[in-house]
């Protein structure tokens, strides 16, 4: 199979997908009620889309194409409040959050798909222990190269968008330490990482073909890249970030992309190279293990700064677009967050004043749900 | 036989006689038919996966006047406050599991609630009378076949540990239809009593039943809760709780409250109150899970199939008229409520094992005809035997329907 080729769509137009956690609200506890949502919710009236994912305690949403910060955040209301009123009925709780803190994942049931059957025998229990919840973000771009050269450009903040979304600290029942421990699951699959450095949509073709041709790949939904191109959508698909506790904060980062995007394409700060990624994985580890009092290392300039100080710098830098873009807000929200801290914090802070951890996800549910 | 002469007769006995050990301690009696239960359930599991509760229940058959003789019914009766504890902990912990906000959140759920005990009631109760039953003996059969057993869903439940949508709604119909079955007793025994007594006196009894249950509950599960505050350590939340499921079903039997109702109240309280500082574990642990084997036990020792040669024309009129208003209130309202048909149909199957604890759980005694003075014996005899085939089969029932249909058991085995 060779790469499809790249759809053209209108540049910096914005698509949100949220993985979301479907809860008992009796132990809150991971409930494997999709398909039950789903068929509650066959007949919603928004042009958003709901759709299952690996397991049965997950749901995958997406917006619809958007261009501005309001109507996005408005669509996510709707959404919220219609897969609330959903769950409602059904005596489930949904909650953000990267990962659930204490399910445990042989426990997990895969959903009926054929695609979803696939992966479990490919991957056999990395399957079930992918049972994390991500916040991907699409981002418009008018041909291929642009759109690889915004997805090399943009590496050097994914590490910005792990540590803001961050929202996974417990796992199986225990603090991990990292403030995004989802991203360890992912780190599993063997075709996870970074994009290989091409710059051209010719380029990656050649590497698409040779992949295909091992046997390895067979289509672009094989590859769990941070950052990958979606040709048959004319965009590229953030993927590092963890579902976050609410749907504010899910509009902010999306908004937050678009501006860095705006900002990449049209000041153009620098080049990318292949050597941007010698401090990638370093990097990307200080966001996932410390969050916002994270380091990040500049691959242009070496010099290292506190990753919530690069954020700040980074705002600044790029609020005349997000002016421009009505993003205002947006960027307002993620400055805020700086200070106050990122979701994994405040997990951890319920934690911290005694509430076990059924009690922890109660308060997520209910963050979530409004 | 005289006490004497039949000590005198067992005297030349070998020890190790089963008559000969009950005699000496009934305990003794009690414990090696437990034993031997746990076994064969265990091996019937394992074989040909016969749930665990069927394989209890069948022990007790064995040892009933029906097969061995080891054990008659009305000996029973002295284990009848241990028994009534056994069924209080599976109610307090169905109280525990159930969320009554959901019946606000979701309305055609709680139509459903009410419409299938409701329509499995009066289809019981007219068809029974269009065969001729008195109307007030119809009545009797269709109060018990309102219910759903809440033995037998929490057993299976413990078995087969499933999640899911039709695992919640069963869990909340069983608690519901249970309670609709005891006020519709009490609805009964003002009727019963309207020749002989005063109508007003036999309903502001009532009234008191179902007022002093709420309270008693109520204060139960706040005690439950004060207590839980000023002791620490795991191991004692287990004992906590079945200490005041004891108090609160003694004191319902005491008072002449519905020990069912008070037990449920008391569950939801505490649950409210405690949130997730109330950890109820499968039978309040390991004590509870030996009443649960007594407990099945003896509702192997109280089947009866007698005269069922005769009786079958009702016996199946009861079976098929309660299904069929299960199944009708499920699929009316499975749209509405949020249930695909699959699932409504697995909801259907879940609800019919039968039970008698509205009955059995207000009475001093096992024995039926006694509750119910004036019942057409024979319309009561017909209710037994579908109690028996219904509970006897009850946790194939359940078990095919949630693991089998609706799916909600897919758990790997721990090792």
């Amino acid at each position: 199979m060779s790469l499809a080729a790249f759809t053209p769509s209108a540049p910096l137009t914005l698509g949100v997908e949220l993985e979301l956690q479907l809860v008992s609200t009796h132990d809150f506890d991971l409930a494997p009620q999709a398909e039950d949502l789903l068929r509650v919710l066959a007949n919603h009236s928004g042009a958003w889309d709901v759709k299952p994912e690996i397991t049965r305690s997950m749901i995958e949403i997406g917006s619809s194409i958007q261009t501005e910060h309001g109507p996005l955040l408005d669509e996510l209301k709707d959404l919220r409040r219609q897969l609330s009123d959903g769950a409602r009925k059904l005596n489930i709780g949904i909650a953000g959050g990267g990962t659930h803190p204490y399910q445990h994942w042989s426990a997990q049931q895969i959903y009926p798909t054929e695609r979803f059957h696939y992966i479990s025998e490919l991957y056999g229990y990395l399957a079930k222990q992918f049972t994390v919840f991500g916040q991907h973000v699409h981002v418009g771009c008018e041909n291929g190269d642009t759109a690889l050269w915004l997805l090399h450009a943009l590496s050097r903040y994914v590490p910005h968008f792990i540590a803001l979304s961050a929202s996974s600290p417990f796992v199986q029942g225990t603090d991990t330490g990292f403030d995004s421990a989802r991203l360890n699951s992912v780190f599993a699959f063997p075709l996870s990482g970074r994009a290989p450095f091409a710059l051209t949509w010719d380029d990656f073709g050649h590497y698409f073909d040779k992949m295909t041709s091992t046997g390895v790949v067979q289509s672009m939904k094989d590859f769990y890249w941070d950052i990958r191109p979606k040709p048959e959508f004319g965009t590229i698909e953030l993927r590092v970030c963890d579902t976050p506790l609410t749907v504010d904060k899910a509009a902010a980062l999306a908004c937050y992309l678009q501006c860095l995007c705006r900002y990449l394409r049209e000041e153009k700060p620098f080049e990318p190279a292949e050597d941007d990624y010698l401090v990638y994985t370093f990097n990307r580890f200080q966001a996932c293990r410390f969050g916002l009092d994270g380091e990040i290392v500049d691959p242009k300039t070496k010099e290292r700064h506190k990753l919530r100080d690069d954020i700040l710098r980074t705002l600044a830098r790029i609020d005349e677009h997000a002016l421009d873009l009505r993003a205002l807000n947006a960027s307002n929200l993620l400055r805020d967050s700086l200070f106050a801290g990122n979701d994994a914090a405040g997990l951890r802070q319920q934690r911290r004043v005694g509430l076990p951890l059924p009690a922890v996800v109660e308060w997520a549910t209910e963050r979530w749900m409004g | 036989m005289t006490d004497l002469t039949f000590l005198a007769s067992i005297a030349d006995l070998p020890a190790w006689m089963l008559e000969v050990l009950r005699l000496a301690d009934p305990v003794l009696g009690l414990a090696l038919l437990m034993v031997f239960a746990v076994v064969l359930a265990d091996l019937l599991h394992r074989y040909i996966r016969l749930p665990r509760p069927c394989g209890h229940m069948l022990v007790g058959v064995l040892a009933s006047p029906l097969v061995l003789r080891i054990l008659e019914r009305a000996e029973l009766d002295t284990w009848k406050p241990l028994i009534d504890l056994a069924i209080g902990v599976l109610v307090f912990e169905l109280g525990t599991r159930i969320r009554p906000r959901w019946l606000i959140d979701n309305p055609s759920l709680a139509v459903t609630c009410l419409l299938e005990g409701a329509l499995a009631g009066s289809a019981v109760t007219f068809l029974l009378n269009w065969l001729g039953v008195p109307m007030l003996s119809a009545a009797v059969a269709g109060i018990v076949a309102m219910s759903t057993s809440p033995v037998i869903t929490l057993a299976v439940l413990h078995d087969i540990r499933p999640r899911g949508q039709v695992t919640e709604r069963l869990l909340l119909m069983t608690a519901i239809n249970s309670v609709m079955a005891m006020l519709s007793l009490r609805v009964w025994r003002v009727f019963a009593a309207s020749a002989e007594h005063d109508l007003v006196s036999t309903g502001t009894g009532a009234l008191y039943v179902v007022a002093g249950s709420f309270l008693l509950g109520a204060v139960c599960g706040l005690l439950l809760d004060l207590l839980a505050r000023r002791v620490h350590g795991t191991g004692t939340m287990p004992v906590l709780q079945i200490a005041v499921v004891t108090i609160a079903s003694m004191l319902a039997v005491q008072w002449t409250l519905s020990p069912l109702l008070a037990l449920l109240v008391a569950g939801v309280v505490a649950r409210s109150r405690m949130r997730h500082g109330l950890t109820v574990e499968p039978q309040l642990g390991s004590a509870g899970a030996a009443l649960g084997v007594v407990l099945f036990i003896s509702l192997g020792l109280l089947l009866t199939l007698d005269h069922i040669g005769t009786l079958w024309p009702s016996v199946l009129a009861i079976i098929v008229a309660r299904a069929a208003g299960k199944a009708i209130a499920v699929l009316l309202l499975a749209k509405p409520s949020g249930l695909g048909w699959r699932q409504s149909g697995a909801l259907i199957l879940a609800l019919q094992p039968m039970s008698s604890l509205a009955v059995l759980l207000a009475a001093d005694t096992f024995i039926w005809a006694s509750q119910f003075p004036g019942v057409d014996k024979w319309a009561l005899q017909a209710l037994l035997a579908a109690t028996t085939l219904m509970q006897l089969t009850g946790p194939l029932w359940t078990t095919f329907a949630l693991k089998q249909i609706a799916r909600e058991s897919e758990t790997e085995p721990s090792i």
